[in-house]
């Protein structure tokens, strides 16, 4: 128990460190991935094809291949490199708002795709803008149906913050293993799957409770 | 009221409407009848700016919805539009609203009328369609009549002159279509002007004073329902008639 507890300072400032950049990835990418979803569907070609090709990159690419490209590789780009030299845990975070924006777009596209061309419809003779259409109509019922995905999602993120290894940063596992080195004994291993299981814990109840208050009488 | 002229409207190749022309006036309540694919919901639907036509002229009380195939500014269809309220067969209640925020909410973002004056209307219009218990359920719960009910009431919020229905109780098992007649058939009696895309042969005999029967995108005949149910001229009317009445 005292060995758990000594290992415990440097484990929580690798989760602090990893819910961190969980907070702000979140933050950015959801609303980021819904400009990429308007983008998705926009009446201009470019466009929509600008927006297609963002997403297939960023998806059909390893999220680890691009963190390290944003922090080792940009700086190498010709003229503008020398812009791009980013500190490791902002290259890590701009990576990851990057590539979960590419998802949040995908899904909500999904979402949108759900909501029944009915609703759209009784709007527009009920007398709402199309503003009005998108935000008080559209919006909630596709947040509604994209959310078990959000979810997942958001799960994924989680444990995906482990990828900042990738870049240097000290987080859960890097930390655990320090102390597996050190000390020949793998109970700060066994804690760091704790810790994870715990956070997801809490967010899987946070997911649920959301679901919940978007029933909607069903 | 209104005033159809020469409306013509193509899905690609396929004219869906052929050189409709009718009137409209004033308390007229007009069933529009006939087998599906002859255009009766396409033109309800391209009244209300739900399809744009590819010609013709539709003036509502004078103003142009559209003229000669050319439409006006979209600020001024709105407010020819917002003269109508529309039904669908499909309801399209808004799923993440109670009954009551499916009243209010629109009529607050469209007019911005006080809060306390919207909430008024809208108990009384639940109790015209005698739903007020269900004010604060959502759409789910209700039975398909009360949700046409509510998309009734929720049309009148916004005080419309004109309503039309868009197959109201198609999508309704038949013993609860009554429930949803029996609302039209009030408003019918409150001289509200309404055009009614319908299967109910009891309702367009009964409540209409005036029977469209339209086949292959044109009006083939019109007239009292007297006239269209006791002595239907083209064969087209008598055949679709025999098989809606005997069926």
């Amino acid at each position: 128990m005292g060995y758990i507890l000594r290992l415990l300072p440097s484990l929580l400032s690798g989760a602090a460190t990893a819910l961190v950049l969980f907070f702000v990835v979140l933050l950015c990418s959801i609303p980021l991935g819904f400009l990429f979803t308007l983008c998705l569907r926009s009446r201009v070609g470019a466009v929509r094809a600008a927006a297609n090709v963002y997403v297939y990159i960023f998806r059909s690419t390893p999220l680890m291949l691009q963190l390290i490209i944003i922090y080792f590789g940009l700086p190498y780009l010709p003229v503008v490199g020398e812009f791009l030299k980013l500190e490791r845990f902002s290259a890590a975070i701009l990576g990851f708002i990057l590539n979960y924006a590419a998802y949040f777009a995908e899904i909500f596209r999904g979402g949108l795709l759900g909501v029944d061309r009915g609703q759209y419809e009784a709007a527009q003779v009920l007398g709402l803008t199309k503003t009005q259409t998108t935000v008080r109509i559209i919006i909630p019922q596709m947040v509604r149906i994209a959310l078990p995905s959000v979810g997942n999602e958001i799960i994924t993120l989680l444990k995906d913050t482990s990828l900042l290894y990738a870049v240097s940063v000290p987080e859960i596992i890097k930390n655990a293993q320090i102390a597996v080195n050190r000390d020949a004994n793998f109970t700060a291993l066994g804690l760091a799957l704790v810790i994870y299981m715990a956070l997801n814990f809490v967010l899987t109840v946070v997911i649920k409770k959301l679901e919940g208050l978007m029933k909607w009488g069903e | 009221m209104i005033e159809v002229k020469s409306l013509k409207k193509s899905f690609g190749h396929l004219p869906v409407l052929k050189d409709v022309s009718f009137a409209v006036s004033r308390g007229d309540v007009i069933a529009i009848i006939g087998t599906s694919g002859s255009g009766k919901s396409t033109l309800l639907r391209c009244l209300i700016d739900l399809e744009k036509v590819d010609g013709g002229t539709v003036l509502v009380e004078g103003d142009p919805l559209v003229r000669d195939g050319a439409y006006p500014h979209h600020t001024q269809v709105r407010q020819i539009t917002a003269k109508m309220g529309m039904v669908f067969q499909s309801f399209n209640l808004f799923p993440h609203m109670t009954v009551r925020q499916n009243l209010i909410t629109p009529l607050r973002l469209v007019t911005k009328k006080p809060e306390e004056e919207a909430a008024g209307l809208c108990e009384q219009l639940l109790r015209k369609v005698e739903l007020l218990d269900k004010i604060d359920e959502y759409p789910a719960t209700l039975s398909g009549g009360q949700k046409q009910r509510v998309a009734i009431a929720r049309a009148l919020m916004l005080n419309p002159q004109i309503m039309l229905f868009d197959e109201p109780t198609s999508a309704l098992d038949p013993q609860i279509t009554a429930e949803v007649l029996k609302v039209m058939r009030d408003l019918a009696e409150e001289k509200m002007t309404m055009l009614v895309v319908t299967h109910e042969m009891g309702f367009a005999r009964d409540v209409a004073n005036r029977v469209l029967f339209m086949a292959d995108g044109e009006i083939v005949e019109s007239g009292s329902p007297g006239e269209i149910f006791g002595s239907p001229q083209d064969p087209r009317t008598v055949a679709f008639l025999r098989r809606e009445l005997e069926g």
